[in-house]
């Protein structure tokens, strides 16, 4: 027997500018998972905080019943510095008198963890843990309060494959323990693995509601894209010459570690890194971008060539979320002949340059001097990216590129990285998604704990043993 | 409608509050707040003499304020304006009793010495923090604490002048005094040079390669290092040229003011400054008019004690009110906003 246990009825909500959410009906269902997909900036968010209660609708009503609703965000809401029990603990601590008795918060976390088969060390900073065991702590945090509605906001966009198989076992055994879940999400092949029903949204309204069973990927992906799926660029052949260099690079310490990497990227080349997160990715892309020391040699054929960089989290090390469009297509290219003039930033150049990103990306913005913080996650992804292409740089690095944003915006990023390359620039490309790797790459490299484990070129590529590879077994 | 709200949910209002709230103390006290606030009106914009008293608490407290909105706006809490004001005063009143020259060099020269002096005094704060991450909080509030015993020292000892009773240093030459910008008043074109300062410093933070990374430095560090800004080194400059100009302040005070040094230069102006920049939103043009308001306060505070009866202290209540009136709108606007799509 199911019932309804949340129910939105006409629901609008509105931002400066944008009609993010335009009368939407929906109800939620015990003992199911429901996946609501969309585009970048359909309001897909903003429905779910209505839904939570985090944002007040303009119009229309939400019905809870009385039920309590657990929203687990797509941006992490969890304490650095405080270790995963008190992180999950938050504001709820038993108490011994005046203090928090310490012993019984934390049986309380091991067991819910046990219960849920969320393998998690409680005593762990936060901080320290990689992304993948920050969203089961995060996840851990929703389940203590017991909701009987769970909102999930993009829960598996920093997953690895493991990681994702096991996350949607957990949600699914909650389901079945009669648990209305909602995951927003955009990667359909989850929605049609997993869940029950699907809700598309665009332009803020609901477009398409199926049953996942009598449905498919293309489906769901037209119903999304309002049309037919946009086409990837085709690579093209190009001559490949010898563009960067890492000659036996050692960076880093303890498990993220790199230990003498040497790997070559031509110019007219994507590289690849495969691997499940927290392998040393970050410590790789942190080396090369200058950010910490490094042992060995990292180099350019030439040190007057432009290079670009994706940065693996747009919010903290991408953009300025304060600053308008304009003033961000600036950020990292400030000190360039081309940005200046004299001492002060050519605004007219920088306009143009934003005009030019939001052109070839298809960045929806109501202006160009709107602060970057009230567009979608692919919307400020697209901009880190056309920043990062500017000027046709000859190295690219590209780290996740398409983390958290859309099939259509994807689409666009992957085919401006694809038409950068057979414009002669070399990329390297960090993905955790393995699809992407074998989408764009020429040549895949494995990267287990710190060292490369296996290097393959595009038409030797075997997915198995990649698979293999990037889980440590043997080659 | 829209605008008016607008306005009114800005620093006007929270004035406006501040004011209503600073009535009803008064009331509790006993003074009609009607006497209170035209004695304060009278006393700080009654008359020529008041409104250039209020223009000269208006310089004292701008270019302090200055100093700590670029601060502020690197990101990085400079609350050691007063101690740089004083270096800065002290070192243009050091040269100054020594040293003659015809007058727009010799104003020059020792405004150049309160920059200089006010900038090394920042730039110890800077330094530490630059080098050792030492917090700038307490590193610049330590150095107010320094730059005062020294200054005291100084003027009770090696600087002190024989003619004078009190502890303080020669007068300057009168070629090496700031001119007058109204005639028979204390004000000079000390005024002038501090809404130079501000309109140079718009110009800087919003249009120069160096204010851009200083903005993103104070906004967003993380970004900000991983895209080209020299984060000690933009420390640096940030706590050195806030420093310079809070100690310009101080030798526009010497030179323009007093035409010497003593330690009753500032009563405060480097701590007063933190609400102005604050309440002028670290923007220098609305700086310069919060510097203002603050400065009809000042001025007028005398004045209420004088004619109505009001302790010159509830001028310092008013203040208060201001900011935390400020704060808690910031507060509940920031709770207010919607998240993102």
């Amino acid at each position: 027997m199911q019932d309804v246990l949340l129910s939105l009825r006409g629901i609008c909500k509105s931002f400066p500018g944008v009609r993010a959410v335009d009368g939407v009906d929906l109800d939620l269902y015990s003992h199911e998972i429901h996946a609501l997909v969309g585009e970048n900036g359909a309001g897909k968010s903003t429905l779910a905080n209505v839904a939570f209660g985090a944002l007040k609708p303009d119009e229309g009503t939400v019905e809870t019943g009385g039920n309590r609703v657990g929203l687990v965000h797509q941006h992490f809401e969890l304490v650095g510095r405080l270790s995963v029990w008190q992180n999950v603990m938050l504001g709820r601590e038993p108490r011994r008198g005046w203090s928090i008795d310490a012993r019984a918060a934390r049986a309380r976390v091991v067991d819910l963890a046990r219960r849920n088969g969320l393998e998690i060390d409680p005593d762990a900073f936060v901080d320290e843990l990689p992304v993948g065991v920050q969203q089961r702590v995060e996840l851990l945090r929703e389940l203590e309060r017991e909701p009987a509605v769970l909102l999930l906001d993009e829960p598996t966009a920093a997953l690895a494959p493991a990681e994702i198989d096991s996350f949607f076992k957990t949600i699914t055994a909650l389901a079945q323990g009669g648990t209305a879940i909602m995951i927003v999400t955009h990667k359909l092949q989850e929605v049609i693995a997993y869940t029950k029903r699907v809700s598309v949204m665009r332009h803020g309204k609901i477009v398409g509601r199926f049953e996942t069973a009598k449905t498919s990927v293309d489906e769901i992906a037209r119903a999304m894209v309002g049309g037919d799926l946009p086409q990837v660029a085709q690579r093209e052949p190009v001559v490949q010459t010898p563009c960067f260099h890492m000659d036996q690079v050692s960076a880093g310490s303890g498990s993220t570690a790199i230990r003498d990497i040497s790997l070559q990227v031509n110019a007219g080349e994507i590289v690849g890194i495969a691997g499940v997160e927290g392998n040393g990715q970050t410590t790789l892309a942190d080396a090369i971008a200058g950010m910490i020391p490094h042992a060995g040699t990292i180099s350019l054929v030439d040190v007057g060539m432009r290079t670009g960089v994706i940065p693996q989290d747009r919010h903290r090390e991408g953009l300025v979320l304060g600053w308008s469009i304009v003033d961000n297509v600036v950020l990292g290219r400030q000190r360039l002949a081309e940005t200046r003039r004299g001492v002060t930033i050519d605004r007219a150049a920088a306009r143009a340059d934003a005009q030019a990103i939001v052109k070839s990306l298809d960045v929806r913005a109501a202006s160009l001097e709107v602060a970057v913080k009230t567009l979608s996650g692919g919307n400020q992804q697209k901009i880190v990216v056309g920043r990062a292409l500017l000027g046709n740089p000859q190295f690219v690095l590209a780290y996740q590129p398409t983390r958290g944003i859309d099939v259509g915006a994807a689409a666009l990023v992957q085919s401006r990285l694809i038409e950068a390359r057979n414009a002669g620039t070399a990329v390297l490309l960090v993905s955790f998604e393995l699809d992407e790797i074998l989408a764009l790459a020429d040549r895949v490299l494995v990267m287990y704990r710190g060292q490369i484990a296996g290097s393959f070129a595009r038409d030797e590529i075997d997915r198995a043993r990649i698979g293999r590879l990037m889980a440590g077994s043997a080659s | 409608m829209n605008v008016l709200r607008r306005i009114l949910g800005g620093p006007v209002g929270a004035i406006l509050l501040a004011f209503f709230l600073a009535a009803c103390a008064m009331l509790v006290a006993g003074v009609s707040p009607a006497d209170g606030f035209q004695a304060l009106f009278i006393g700080s914009l009654g008359g020529k003499q008041q409104i250039a008293e209020t223009l000269v608490q208006t310089t004292a407290l701008l270019f302090p304020a200055l100093g700590i909105s670029l601060a502020f706006r690197a990101g990085l809490f400079n609350i050691g304006a007063e101690g740089q004001l004083v270096v800065g005063g002290l070192a243009a009143g050091a040269v100054g009793a020594h040293f003659a020259a015809s007058t727009p060099i010799a104003v020059f020269v020792l405004l150049a010495c309160g920059f200089i002096g006010g900038g090394v005094w920042g730039a110890i704060a800077g330094w530490l923090r630059a080098q050792f991450n030492a917090n700038e909080i307490i590193s610049t509030l330590m150095l107010n604490f320094i730059a005062l015993a020294i200054a005291n020292y100084l003027v009770s000892g090696p600087l002190k002048s024989s003619a004078a009773a009190g502890a303080e240093t020669a007068p300057l030459p009168g070629s090496s005094w700031l001119p007058l910008l109204i005639p028979d008043t204390r004000l000079s074109i000390g005024l002038l040079i501090a809404i130079a300062a501000a309109i140079v410093l718009r110009w800087v933070f919003t249009r120069t390669v160096f204010g851009y990374e200083l903005r993103a430095a104070g906004e967003a560090p993380e970004a900000a290092r991983r895209n080209g800004v020299n984060m000690p080194r933009m420390t640096f400059l940030a706590l050195t040229l806030s420093g310079a100009i809070a100690g310009l302040g101080g030798a526009t005070l010497v030179t323009g003011v007093l035409h010497r040094f003593n330690t009753q230069l500032s009563p405060g102006y480097g701590y007063t400054a933190i609400a102005v920049a604050l309440v002028g939103d670290l923007n220098p043009l609305w700086v310069c008019v919060a510097a203002f308001g603050f400065g009809i306060l000042e001025a007028g505070g005398l004045a209420m004690q004088a004619l109505a009866d009001v302790p010159k202290d509830a001028i310092h209540v008013i203040e208060g009110l201001i900011i935390l009136v400020l704060a808690a709108r910031r507060y509940i606007a920031t709770r207010a906003e919607g998240a993102p799509i």
